[in-house]
């Protein structure tokens, strides 16, 4: 697959992307299961694996959410809501307040179900839509979903949450402290990784994509684009279900401000930064974005004083002081600029999937000719034109 | 439940009706132009609601002052407000959506969603997290007694200014230069470029419009509740773009009527008791009734080929509206289908699934009849009514069915 936007880049990308990528994906992953070895060796305060447990747990949110918004271009405003489904169906399953006591597996099937579900009921009669209509549908349904948690009282316990959702046991394995929380979700983020990248390089993928790039051409090609628009709403549907499920055990105590609209907007703005379409790209966006605040904080409230003295921050002015160490106030400022400056200077976002980076940037007629040959070509031995 | 009792539910109805109205045209005037949502609307109302609110209280304004003189500092509000919020709308434009114009459908509205992320985080920043409560003596708190009902002043008021400003609207829209040039871009931008018409002043121009009335929307927002906070106008961004949506969206009287339909949805949603809403759950059964039984077959005569046109296959239609389930499964099992055949047992049977839910809807009003919607669900109706207009008739209610843009 050699790309002629090769000599475009610069002499550093260009050396970094003859690493063949399984050296990247080995380093990561070895470095994601050292990661919390560094507590246990004294060198990292437990603060970093909570910061890690909810950066995995977005990093699922997001690769859940690529697959509808990266893949098939499809704005999903509401995805918060396959989230809630999917926690609060383990929080009642699982907690005193129903007085059942499902276990792990059962449960984590039932959570995908439910939120595919939910997936299924939104996606038949919506996908229709045009794109944006769509955005505005599924916010909507994000709220209505959101605001039945919190009226419907007498399960649901309404705003003051469900508590003490008992602790997963995996075939005898107490999962209770952090770091195996930590190992449990990485686990699952593996999983889905794999699993999402086999779909990905699947017919249903390139279908996606071709849906995405050109509907009309798409159809044309013979593809189904409803089945397959479907296809992709419930598959991110059950990823979020699962990381619903994964939350609401490691919380062990949920309530309907955690499912706000602006979480949904939060999971957009990491796929947008990460790259729509690209499955590192929205495995990155979402520890970077995730984790950054709490970086900037930690760097100019922990590690810059114990490099330079408690005081180098002494001579700046008190905003600046303030801006840095109390940067949580500007997490969403952040995250809204964010966006807004990757989608005017780099639509393609971070790590940018090929096929996205041929149409966002259309100056490069022989990446356009790739991405019709690998897309609208396949389909040769189904003629089936009627779809 | 009296006449009374309907009428000031109307009158509230019909006075959030217009501010959502003041909005959604915003909406709809952008979306007609440029087809895409701008997401930042219900950001720039607020904005405009608070800047109202911030210069009311520097001026001061006070019981103590002569009437005339708190007219002056409402009027100097107004103007400030109005200026700020069509800067920041043109700003806005400028910055954000410009750059990015031509590019497919998704990606703008990405941008519109970050800047309105960011001008909400801005105004927590600038004005504060709290609700900015406006001086009270701004707010005439007479009431008037009309058919045996109390009604607020400022209802009226809102109700007459918000008119005047459509009227305004659809004068400009109408009859002058730079409104033909709005109805020609919102027709075919390349077209209107290339006939001489400077496509980015129009837009830039309907970008103003929308924020001006947005802003006026702020201010009697604040008047009316006392207070605005930075995240009021998600809730009614929201909702004017549900009502934009509802009325067709692209459509100026659209807006206004869906506006209208969805303050009064609400305010009776919740007003009412489940009684007599069943009636209007009855309403609609009937007119879908009428509409599966009638002249859906009627419509769909028409299409059958010349060849076939038998009385025994127009028979067959008729039945299959009114027997959709058996002709469902029939055509699903059939080995052959005719085309015209499936495509309306599809049709009848959709038909029939949405009768049968405003049937069970009566049902369960009728059997509640004297318990009423709590409060809370006042969001959920709106969202619900949005749902259900974009899943029968996506192009709402006075749109036209527009195929999308190849």
């Amino acid at each position: 697959m050699a790309k002629s936007g090769d000599k475009k880049r610069g002499p550093i990308a260009t050396a970094l992307g003859r690493v063949p990528r399984w050296v990247y994906l080995t380093a990561a992953l070895v470095l994601a299961v050292l990661f919390p070895l560094l507590h246990s060796a004294g060198l990292m305060d437990m603060l970093w694996i909570r910061v890690a447990i909810r950066s995995l747990t977005f990093v699922l949110l997001a690769l859940g959410l690529n697959v509808v918004m990266g893949e098939t271009g499809l704005l999903n405003l509401g995805y918060v809501a396959f989230f809630a489904i999917g926690a609060y169906t383990t929080a009642l399953l699982s907690s005193p307040s129903l007085g059942f006591h499902w276990s792990f597996w059962p449960l984590l099937v039932l959570s995908m179900v439910f939120a595919m579900l939910a997936g299924l009921l939104v996606g038949l009669p919506t996908l229709r839509l045009r794109g944006d209509y769509l955005a505005i549908v599924t916010l909507a349904f994000g709220e209505i979903v959101r605001t039945v948690f919190l009226n419907v009282t007498s399960i649901t316990n309404g705003a003051a949450g469900i508590p003490a959702i008992y602790t997963p046991n995996i075939f005898g394995w107490v999962v209770t402290e952090p770091p195996q929380f930590y190992y449990l979700i990485l686990f699952f983020v593996v999983v889905v990784v794999i699993a999402l990248t086999n779909v990905k390089n699947s017919r249903v993928g390139r279908a996606w994509n071709a849906l995405r790039e050109d509907e009309i051409a798409a159809i044309h090609s013979g593809i189904d684009a409803t089945r397959a628009k479907i296809l992709a709403m419930v598959i991110s549907a059950g990823v979020a279900g699962l990381a619903g499920c994964l939350f609401a055990y490691y919380q062990s105590f949920i309530n309907p401000t955690y499912f706000l609209f602006m979480q949904s907007v939060i999971v957009v703005c990491m796929v947008v930064l990460g790259g729509m379409g690209s499955i590192p790209g929205a495995v990155i966006g979402a520890i970077v974005l995730d984790s950054l605040p709490d970086v900037i904080r930690a760097t100019f409230s922990d590690w810059l004083p114990r490099v330079f003295g408690p005081t180098f921050m002494a001579s700046w002015p008190a905003w600046l002081q303030s801006f840095f160490t109390d940067f949580e106030k500007y997490r969403l400022l952040l995250f809204g600029i964010v966006v807004v400056l990757v989608v005017i200077f780099r639509p393609e976002g971070l790590l940018p999937d090929t096929l996205w980076r041929s149409e966002t940037h259309e100056e490069d007629p022989r990446e356009q000719e790739y991405t019709r040959q690998t897309l609208f070509d396949i389909d040769e031995g189904n003629q089936d034109l009627e779809a | 439940m009296s006449f009374e009792q309907v009428f000031s539910l109307t009158v509230s109805g019909v006075t959030v009706g217009m501010i959502y109205a003041l909005i959604a045209l915003g909406y709809t005037m952008v979306y007609g132009v440029l087809e895409f949502i701008n997401f930042a609307h219900g950001e720039v109302f607020t904005f405009g609601g608070i800047m109202a609110a911030v210069v009311l209280g520097w001026t001061g304004v006070s019981d103590a002052m002569p009437i005339w003189l708190r007219v002056v500092c409402l009027g100097g509000a107004l103007v400030a407000a109005v200026l700020a919020t069509v800067g920041l709308g043109l700003a806005i434009e400028r910055l954000a959506y410009r750059p990015l114009r031509g590019r497919s459908r998704i990606i703008p509205l990405l941008a519109a969603i970050g800047v309105s992320i960011t001008l909400q985080q801005l105004m927590i920043l600038v004005f504060g997290p709290d609700s900015i409560i406006v001086p009270p003596s701004v707010v005439p708190a007479q009431f008037v007694t009309l058919f045996g009902s109390r009604i607020r002043v400022l209802a009226f008021i809102i109700i007459g200014v918000s008119l005047l400003l459509m009227l305004g609207l659809t004068y400009i829209v109408r009859s002058t230069r730079i409104g033909k040039a709005m109805r020609a871009t919102s027709q075919d931008i390349e077209a209107a470029q290339m006939m001489g018409i400077e496509t980015n002043h129009v837009i830039a121009f309907t970008f103003a419009v929308g924020s001006g009335l947005a802003a006026v929307g702020g201010l009697l927002v604040t008047m009316y509740y006392g207070s605005i906070r930075f995240d009021s106008g998600y809730i009614y961004g929201l909702k004017a773009f549900t009502a934009a949506v509802l009325g067709g969206i692209g459509n100026i009287p659209g807006a206004v009527v869906g506006s209208l339909i969805l303050g009064l949805a609400e305010t009776y949603g919740v007003g009412l008791n489940l009684g007599l809403l069943m009636w209007f759950f009855v309403a609609g059964l009937a007119a879908g009734l009428y509409f599966q039984l009638v002249r859906a077959p009627k419509r769909r005569l028409k299409h059958i080929r010349e060849e076939d046109r038998t009385p025994a296959y127009e028979r067959e239609i008729m039945r299959l509206y009114l027997l959709a389930p058996v002709y469902a499964v029939r055509v699903a099992l059939a080995k052959r289908t005719d085309a015209l055949m499936a495509v309306s047992a599809r049709h009848a049977l959709q038909l029939t699934l949405g009768n049968v839910f405003l049937a069970v809807m009566a049902i369960v009003f009728f059997l509640n009849g004297h318990a009423q919607i709590d409060p809370q669900w006042q969001n959920v109706i709106a969202f619900a009514v949005m749902m259900i207009i974009l899943l029968f008739r996506p192009s709402g209610l006075l749109g036209e069915h527009s195929q999308e843009k190849v």
